[in-house]
């Protein structure tokens, strides 16, 4: 089905809610009904960018331990660099939960949810660097320009509302590898990319362009707008009220709104103690406290990026480094977790957790051949979970070999990832296209099926 | 209300598809017949009924369709609309009030003779390139950067700005369309050296670099010069057969090897006497040299790995798999190049190979019986007898298995490269030092710039080249040297073979490069010379290339009204719905061919129009989408257009045509928006917000949202209220009425009317009556925020200076942030940042009002985990370290005291970079308190001089409305 046919499927004026908070009919932004009923309404993505270890988080081997400082069997598979011997894992993992689904100490506070916890432990990806593996896991495609997740899913849903962006990456520090590409919106329209938010910055203003007037107080600017209306309604009245001009006073007033409750959004300060202390004030805690805060106010969207750069591309001293990153955000995700239960929302948002690819379950080695401790980059194996609205938890999806190098049992694609939180979001990846170049195009391109086994 | 084919999907309108294509997989069998591939028609303008509505020919074809539908024709628009129209559209700024007034009273005495006049001088504007270069840059996915690139190189494009500035002046010029389209695909080989049209090849050379992924960077140029020059959608046929249009995947690998028989060189458009840049120029081609020689000479030494890499191709991915390579390691390129030059038929690939092809080709690898076998199909070889007897000799020895034959290649090879320079070889020894100097051959790698060499050497080479290379592309850049990225052909360049599925790991049936067949024929010839790049570019141009000549001319049409003709301009396959007015289309490019295919002729011809000239206040209601033009068609501007107008109407817009780009959001950039810094990596949001065209793709109609991030740009953005502060200070010291109205003029070229004026004066009184008072005067408390080094032998800072700017939340080295000699050093109400160096650490100073005993809390905390944190310290006076740490994610009490202090004598609160500038950011706000009670917390009593008052004052906030307004955002 093209393009025509399903946007008068998503269009449906009926769909903006009453209080004005929507956009109009005409608006981007404005609410769309799904291709099909939904199991979540809004997503979060937890993105350990750099490459989280598989083997040292939701994928056990105890094959490696038995083969510790051994050549492995079958031989190493090419990566970007040189890996050595079996490297075992230096973090125990353990039965969770009822179901008993194994995780490690690593996120020994997220282990709690486990019973939730779909882990897909038999994805796959194209290459092993960073750059085309972000892409692949965020727009569907490793090279070639193509929109996010994020900006597909606005696309087919449109915001609950309008007064916010409807899809938001946090990253704090800065950016990470391959910066706005990883949430651009390609050819689809600007209004779909997400929208970056350092949350080291504390002040609003900081957070989102352009929030705060630095020229006019709320009054003068009301007093300004309300000038603005006569003016712009006098014009229309002129021109037999085109809806376009029509539009645009109307995002004047919603503009003049978004001030307000953007900065509502933002300001964690509004939360309880206890709730502040539940996520923790570090900078993760902080920043997946705004994620809840936002994904409650009808944010379609939110990417939690652990931080500027790849943080989790653990080349050297996986233990060291892996334990640091974990504990950062091993709490917060637990909270953040427990926070949506206690809230109702947990049923209806989808979680996503893990990287571009996932890392070697053999050794880096250094110039000199020399063990670094760490390990390589791994497209051929690696995992992901998901958790929340529509995913049967407490279960492992798919396998990887004995060591944990590639993809055995039902390996799975990103595109089959994608087809999968889509299908939660009520959309049929195959019918969610736009016309560009001539083609339709789609999230994941000619391929992808959805994972049935993960669904509830 | 304007129809855009776009904005369909959130207006719920269906693109018109022909039912006959909806889920089709192959074109129809007579796909060669839709409208777009047939020659054009010879329809004359139809005869009408209403003649004296007409203007000239274009009027019969429109109205020949309103009449036909029972539509009056529009009314004209009055003369201030008609020129604030063509003015924004054919320069894309508005005119002046007074260029208004005399327009109106010359329209008033000949229409015709006004409206033809004032076109010709838009035309003859230079502002006409710079705005109609912008749809062209939309087209060719403009961009200042590259994109992504690894930290090596550099991500600014050398040959931007020329190219930018050669659209610009090629439009001013009005050079002929097909000269224009020539020069952006061949001019390399039609203008000599250092000709400045060698800049327009900057079209083919802007696009992204796909992290150096060659198939990738070809289809985007196979993209662009189709879907801009033909309308025709060919990069669809990349992995199967074009789904709808009649382009078969071996017409795309066609174009594939002319742009693959094409490489990329830098060349400098004017001549530098610049040392520096001469510096790094040889710097890098001595480097280039030497990096080269050793790469081939390895590649010599191990012929022997080569051949056997050949047995096991899978283990050397495909492009786009990077690896981290040594000398030590094959590189895969080089093992792809063998593949491709081992399968290539040619004599010295069998006199040196024959052998080594039939050994390979062998189904068994080693072991009993090998010798044999490898034997008898050397010998069966067709060209045996042909064999280089060195080769022959060296096939003597034993042969246990295939590695036992690549060995001896290997052995002889490493022969041959330690003899390359004897005096008089043999002719065996020539011929096989001939192929190891080949240039074509798999033992070199090419010769050209870096980007044709960065794959084929060692990892750490290729980061030394990309620096290298980056030093001058910088310097170019800095420098503002004119410099084209010119296509070149490789000579010799083998036959494309088509990919199967697109995988180059699939190579299929070898196609010749040639023009597409729908256009040329199933009996066109093959591209005879070099790449065929200049074939290719004429076939496009050619006048029998109907298609072409459409796809212009709806272009034309399309920037003028809103909407092309066919309302997918860059797609006029068979998905594209019919035009609106077929006949008006052929008729507008026949017409374009034989004006010698004038852009201004065409502008010309449009503008002169009834149609362009029609009122757009009362479309009919039965004409949706304004496809039969019952109406002139409203526009909203551009971002580009809207903000070069703010600056218009303020006064502020500078004129300076060409040039090196500016920061758009920088307070200081008056120039405009075309010069704005193109950065694709961090393209603002701002502008994707607006809609402006992606730099990434080729974009032939931009989408059209209406969102409140726009108006929260200009509500809240500095621009539009810096706008109005000019629009304010141009009119200040008029009276009241007098006053609205000159502002009126400046931002809408008309008069305000007497009930504008009135709700303007209600305004600035209501405005007026509520302003605030002034700030208060800042009284510097006992705090004072500064830079210094820390002694802490001696406990004391040395070199304290107090930190010179106060920005109202922070105090720093200077107005933007990291600036002035202190660099990152700041000082906020709760924490801060260290300076750069251990010289600048940040230090609050507390001077004791008066004699009093304090004790200090507070908790310094550093978050991050980048960096190695930061160290505090608490001085007192007489040299006393009352307590120091060192805060790295983590938070660290800082208390001290109790402390006697006498009138006048200073705590130094101070925190540098420990051992290095790395994430350095901290919080630490501490607090005194006396044993009276009295406290002083260095967060609530932060403060500073009050900075400049920006707000806005009441006559600044009515020119904001007026600018913020939809008369300022559309063109009736």
């Amino acid at each position: 089905m093209g393009l025509g046919a399903m946007s008068l499927g998503l269009i449906d004026p009926g769909m903006a809610r009453a209080d004005g908070a929507m956009g109009g009919a005409g608006s981007p932004m404005v609410a769309r009904a799904p291709h099909f009923g939904p199991r979540a309404r809004r997503v979060v993505h937890f993105f350990l960018n750099g490459g989280p270890s598989h083997v040292d988080t939701f994928d056990p081997k105890p094959a490696l331990a038995r083969h510790a400082g051994k050549v492995l069997p079958a031989g190493n598979l090419r990566t970007e660099r040189k890996t050595g011997t079996a490297f075992p894992s230096p973090f125990a993992f353990r039965p969770r939960g009822r179901s008993g689904l194994e995780i490690s100490d690593a996120f020994g506070l997220t282990a709690a949810h486990a019973d939730d916890i779909a882990v897909i432990r038999s994805m796959h990806a194209q290459v092993p660097n960073h750059e085309p593996s972000l892409m692949l896991m965020n727009c569907g495609d490793s090279v070639q320009v193509r929109p996010s997740f994020g900006a597909w899913t606005l696309y087919g849903l449109g915001s609950e509302n309008a007064n916010l962006p409807g899809f938001v990456a946090l990253c704090p520090g800065g950016m990470p590898i391959k910066d706005a590409e990883n949430w651009q919106s390609a050819f689809l329209p600007g209004i779909f990319q997400g929208t970056f938010v350092d949350p080291q910055h504390k002040e609003v203003a900081r957070l989102i362009e352009h929030i705060r007037s630095p020229h006019a107080t709320a009054s003068v600017q009301r007093r300004q707008l309300d000038l603005l209306h006569e003016l712009n309604a006098a014009h229309a009245a002129a021109r037999g009220n085109d809806p376009r001009l029509e539009a645009r006073i109307e995002s004047f007033e919603l503009a003049f709104r978004m001030q307000m409750e953007a900065t509502d959004a933002f300001d964690i300060s509004r939360e309880p103690a206890h709730v502040r202390a539940a996520y923790g004030d570090t900078v993760h805690g902080r920043q997946t406290l705004i994620a809840r805060r936002l994904l409650e106010r009808g944010v379609r969207v939110v990417q939690l990026w652990h931080g500027a750069g790849q943080p989790w591309d653990h080349h050297d001293n996986i233990e060291g480094n892996l334990r640091k990153q974990a504990g950062e955000i091993d709490g917060p995700i637990a909270a953040f977790m427990s926070d949506l239960k206690q809230r109702g929302l947990f049923d209806d948002t989808l979680i996503l957790w893990g990287g571009e690819f996932g890392r070697t379950p053999t050794v880096e080695l250094g110039d000199s051949g020399k063990s670094k401790l760490g390990r390589d980059h791994n497209h051929y194996g690696f995992s992901v979970w998901l958790a929340g609205g529509g995913v049967r938890g407490g279960m492992a999806y798919g396998a990887t070999d004995e060591f944990g190098f590639k993809a055995m049992e039902r390996p799975t694609a990103v595109h089959d990832l994608h087809a999968t939180m889509l299908h939660l979001l009520g959309l049929d990846h195959e019918r969610l296209t736009f016309r560009h170049a001539g083609r339709d195009f789609r999230l994941t391109d000619v391929a992808g099926e959805v994972v049935r086994e993960v669904l509830a | 209300m304007r129809w855009n084919p776009v904005m369909a999907f959130w207006l719920g309108l269906v693109l018109s598809v022909p039912a006959s294509l909806r889920g089709a997989v192959t074109p129809p069998p007579d796909a060669d017949r839709h409208w777009a591939f047939q020659p054009l028609s010879k329809a004359a303008p139809p005869s009408v009924g209403n003649t004296t509505w007409c203007r000239n020919e274009i009027d019969r074809f429109i109205l020949a369709r309103l009449e036909s539908q029972g539509i009056r024709p529009p009314p004209p628009a009055e003369p201030r609309v008609l020129l604030r129209r063509m003015a924004l559209d054919l320069v894309g700024v508005p005119p002046s009030f007074g260029e208004v007034e005399r327009f109106a009273a010359e329209f008033e005495a000949d229409p015709d003779v006004a409206a033809g006049a004032a076109a010709d001088r838009l035309l003859a504007d230079p502002r006409h390139g710079e705005r109609w270069g912008r749809h062209w840059l939309d087209m060719a996915r403009y961009s200042d950067t590259k994109g992504y690139v690894y930290a090596r190189e550099e991500s600014k494009f050398v040959q931007a700005t020329a190219y930018r500035d050669w659209v610009v002046s090629a439009i001013n010029r009005d050079m002929p369309y097909d000269r224009f389209v020539q020069l952006q695909i061949a001019a390399d080989q039609l203008v000599p050296a250092r000709s400045p049209d060698l800049a327009a090849m900057g079209f083919l050379t802007l696009g992204r670099r796909f992290l150096g992924v060659t198939h990738d960077i070809i289809d985007d140029r196979i993209d662009v010069v189709c879907r801009t020059t033909l309308g025709l959608t060919v990069a669809c046929a990349r992995c199967h057969d074009h789904k709808y249009d009649p382009v078969p995947t071996a017409d795309y690998y066609s174009l594939y090897g002319v742009f693959a028989a094409s490489e990329d060189k830098a060349v400098p458009l004017v001549d530098s006497d610049d040392a520096e840049l001469a510096r790094r120029r040889k710097a890098y081609a001595d480097a280039h040299a030497l990096r080269r020689s050793e790469a081939e000479s390895r590649l010599a030494r191990r012929v022997d790995e080569y051949l056997g890499a050949q047995l096991s191709l899978r283990d050397y991915p495909e492009e786009g798999f990077d690896q981290i390579l040594t000398d030590g390691d094959l590189i895969p390129h080089s093992v792809r190049r063998w593949r491709d030059w081992l399968v290539r038929p040619g004599p010295v690939q069998e006199r040196l190979f024959g052998p080594w092809r039939a050994v390979a080709a062998l189904d068994m690898a080693e072991g009993e019986g090998f010798e044999k076998a490898a034997r008898a199909a050397m010998a069966s070889r067709p060209g045996h007898r042909e064999v280089n007897p060195l080769v022959e000799e060296m096939l003597r020895g034993p042969l246990r298995g295939k590695a036992d034959v690549a060995l001896a290649y290997g052995k002889l090879f490493r022969e041959v490269h330690g003899r390359r320079d004897d005096p008089s070889p043999s002719p065996a020894m020539a011929e096989l030092v001939r192929f190891l100097r080949d240039p074509h051959g798999p033992a070199r790698i090419p010769d050209g710039d870096l980007v044709s060499i960065e794959y084929f050497v060692p990892t750490p080479v290729t980061e030394e080249l990309g620096k290298l290379q980056g030093d001058i592309d910088r310097r170019t850049v800095e420098l503002g040297l004119a410099t084209a990225v010119v296509a070149t052909d490789r000579d010799g360049a083998p036959n494309p073979r088509v990919f199967r599925r697109g995988s180059p790991a699939q190579p299929g049936e070898e196609v010749p490069r040639r023009f597409l067949r729908v256009l040329a024929g199933e009996g066109r010839r093959p591209f005879e010379n070099g790449s065929g790049r200049l074939e290719l570019a004429r076939a496009i141009t050619d006048a029998g290339n109907a298609l072409a000549a459409r796809t212009l001319v709806n272009r034309v049409w399309q920037h003028h009204f809103g909407a092309g003709l066919v309302e997918t301009p860059s797609d006029l396959g068979l998905r594209a719905g019919r035009p609106s007015h077929p006949e008006l289309l052929d008729w507008l490019a026949a017409r374009f061919l034989s004006d010698g295919r004038s852009l201004k002729a065409l502008h010309r011809l449009i503008v002169g129009s009834a149609t362009y000239r029609a009122s757009s206040t009362a479309p009919h209601p039965s004409d949706t989408g304004l496809r039969a033009l019952s109406a002139f068609p409203r526009q909203r501007l551009s971002f580009e257009v809207l903000r070069d107008s703010m600056l218009a109407a303020s006064g502020e817009l500078e004129g300076t045509i060409g040039g090196k780009p500016g920061p758009l959001l920088a307070a200081t950039n008056r120039r405009r928006t075309l010069y704005a810094f193109v950065d694709r990596q961090f393209f603002p949001g701002v502008l994707r917000t607006f809609d402006v065209a992606n730099p990434d793709l080729h974009v032939s109609v931009r989408h059209e949202t209406t969102v409140p991030q726009q108006g929260l740009f200009f509500l809240n953005g500095p621009f539009a209220a810096g706008r109005a502060r000019a629009l304010a200070a141009r009119t200040r010291g008029m009276a009241g009425p007098e006053r609205v109205d000159a502002l009126h003029r400046a931002v809408f070229q008309r008069r305000a009317t007497d009930g504008e004026t009135a709700a303007a004066l209600r305004f600035i009184a209501a405005s007026e009556a509520s302003e605030p008072p002034p700030v208060a005067p800042w009284k510097p408390g006992p705090w004072m925020c500064g830079t210094g080094e820390v002694d802490s032998t001696n406990g004391l800072v040395r070199g304290f200076k107090p930190l010179p700017h106060y920005t109202g939340k922070s105090w720093q080295g200077d107005a933007s942030w990291p600036g002035g000699e202190t660099g990152w050093a700041r000082l906020t109400a709760e924490g801060g940042h260290p300076g750069n160096t251990l010289a600048h650490a940040v230090v609050r100073r507390w001077i004791a009002p008066r004699d009093v005993r304090v004790t200090v809390e507070g908790v310094l905390r550093h978050e991050v985990a980048e960096g190695d944190g930061v160290r505090a310290w608490v001085l007192g006076p007489r040299g006393a370290v009352l307590a120091s740490g060192v805060a790295h994610q983590s938070d660290v009490a800082m208390k001290a005291g109790p402390v006697e202090l006498r009138a006048g004598e200073s705590l130094d609160f101070a925190v540098d970079i420990r051992n290095g500038l790395n994430s350095d950011q901290f919080q630490w706000a501490p607090v005194l308190v006396a044993a009276d009670g009295a406290r002083w917390d260095a967060a609530s009593d932060f403060g500073g001089p009050p900075g400049p008052d920006e707000r806005l004052r009441p006559w600044e906030q009515y020119a904001h409305v007026l600018l913020l307004s939809n008369e300022m955002a559309f063109a009736d």
